[in-house]
């Protein structure tokens, strides 16, 4: 019998260099970079999902009006990463208030790419995805 | 695994001939996508196409965020999905898994593929899917996995590089000590002028005894609908 690939049955994890030849739009395509906004409101809903995650924040302003926002976030891996996914260890929970920095959709509505997020404890999370020059 | 990118300049993997990214230009997130996307499609290792069809790849190249199936979540089947992050080997099967990112499709992928000497069903009994049939063998050191029964909705790249449900997928894996090379032969002589050869993938094995697959989290596509423009990259 011929066991060149894997040794037996033994299972092997193969490290991929790091090739992502999915494709997707590009941030240009939905945000402007020059529209920077920073949002206070109450964590509605927390979406682990890929490509992106999404962060929904109810954002009151001061006539008691509260906007839905979506938040884009990185993929669910690199949050989970940063200690995001677990709201019993100090990630993002529903109810809690946090402040957002992020960048507007271009099409107006209430959708933003997140930069980083401030959690109630004090911590700060930079978010930017795929950009290395921001770690 | 890929994490995210590398830490500051042009980095490049000399074992990956894709495996080179720039920094963010002036630390610009757009400028970041847009000059890698320039080196991707550098890239002159393309399928050639018949001439008739050479309007309907420019016309799914230019309107990407809508056409590539990976954009709406959609698996990147075969050979897109490239080479596995797992391999288990049986007597008769090889068991490949996949993950995403950075594997080519969403969700947990996994092919299994009989290595029993095995014949292809006839193509007219297979129903069209993302993965097809494959059935492996040896020749020498080489593990030769030759697969068939296509549908025609996958593509092969971006660029709009589609294919046809008589496409022909070669695939062949060469493990020497911890790396594994794999490298993909596409054959559609109903719509490509010539065979197409990808670049060659080198893998590295994880140093981790104990490594673990992650588990892929379900893709939902919400942001088709807020697209001002066809950029994508």
């Amino acid at each position: 019998m011929n066991y060149k690939l894997a040794a037996m049955s033994a299972m092997l994890v193969l490290c991929v260099a790091g090739v992502p030849v999915l494709a997707h739009h590009s941030v240009a395509a939905q945000f402007d970079l020059n529209k920077p906004i920073t949002l206070t409101g109450k964590v509605a809903k927390v979406e682990w999902i890929n490509p992106h995650s999404y962060l929904w924040l109810d954002v009151s302003d001061d006539s008691g009006n509260v906007k839905h926002w979506a938040l884009e976030m990185a993929g669910p891996g690199a949050l989970r990463k940063a200690g995001l996914s677990r709201a019993d260890r100090g990630g993002l929970k529903a109810g809690d208030t946090v402040t957002v920095n992020a960048v507007r959709a271009k099409d107006g509505t209430d959708s933003a790419l997140m930069k980083d997020v401030k959690v109630p404890d004090g911590r700060v999370f930079t978010i930017w995805t795929n950009d290395p020059n921001a770690q | 695994m890929w994490n995210g990118g590398p830490a500051r300049g042009l980095v490049i993997n000399k074992e990956d001939p894709f495996g080179a990214y720039l920094a963010a230009r002036d630390g610009s997130l757009v400028n970041f996508e847009r000059d890698n996307t320039i080196i991707r499609r550098m890239d002159p290792n393309r399928p050639f196409y018949k001439p008739e069809f050479w309007e309907k790849v420019q016309k799914g190249d230019q309107n990407g965020n809508t056409e590539d199936p990976s954009y709406g979540c959609m698996p990147g089947g075969v050979p897109r999905m490239g080479p596995p992050a797992k391999i288990v080997q049986t007597a008769t099967e090889l068991l490949f898994f996949y993950v995403s990112p950075p594997a080519q499709g969403w969700g947990d992928q996994y092919r299994i593929i009989p290595i029993d000497g095995r014949d292809h069903t006839p193509l007219d009994q297979l129903d069209g899917t993302w993965k097809g049939e494959s059935i492996g063998h040896w020749e020498g050191d080489t593990m030769v996995i030759d697969t068939i029964g296509f549908n025609d909705t996958s593509w092969l790249d971006i660029g709009g590089y589609f294919h046809s449900e008589n496409m022909h997928v070669i695939e062949r894996m060469r493990r020497e000590g911890n790396t594994l090379t794999w490298q993909a032969t596409v054959e559609d002589p109903d719509v490509l002028i010539k065979p197409w050869v990808t670049n060659p993938r080198v893998l590295r094995l994880n140093s981790d005894p104990k490594a673990m697959l992650e588990e892929s989290l379900p893709c939902v596509e919400r942001d088709l609908s807020h697209l001002v423009n066809r950029e994508h990259h």
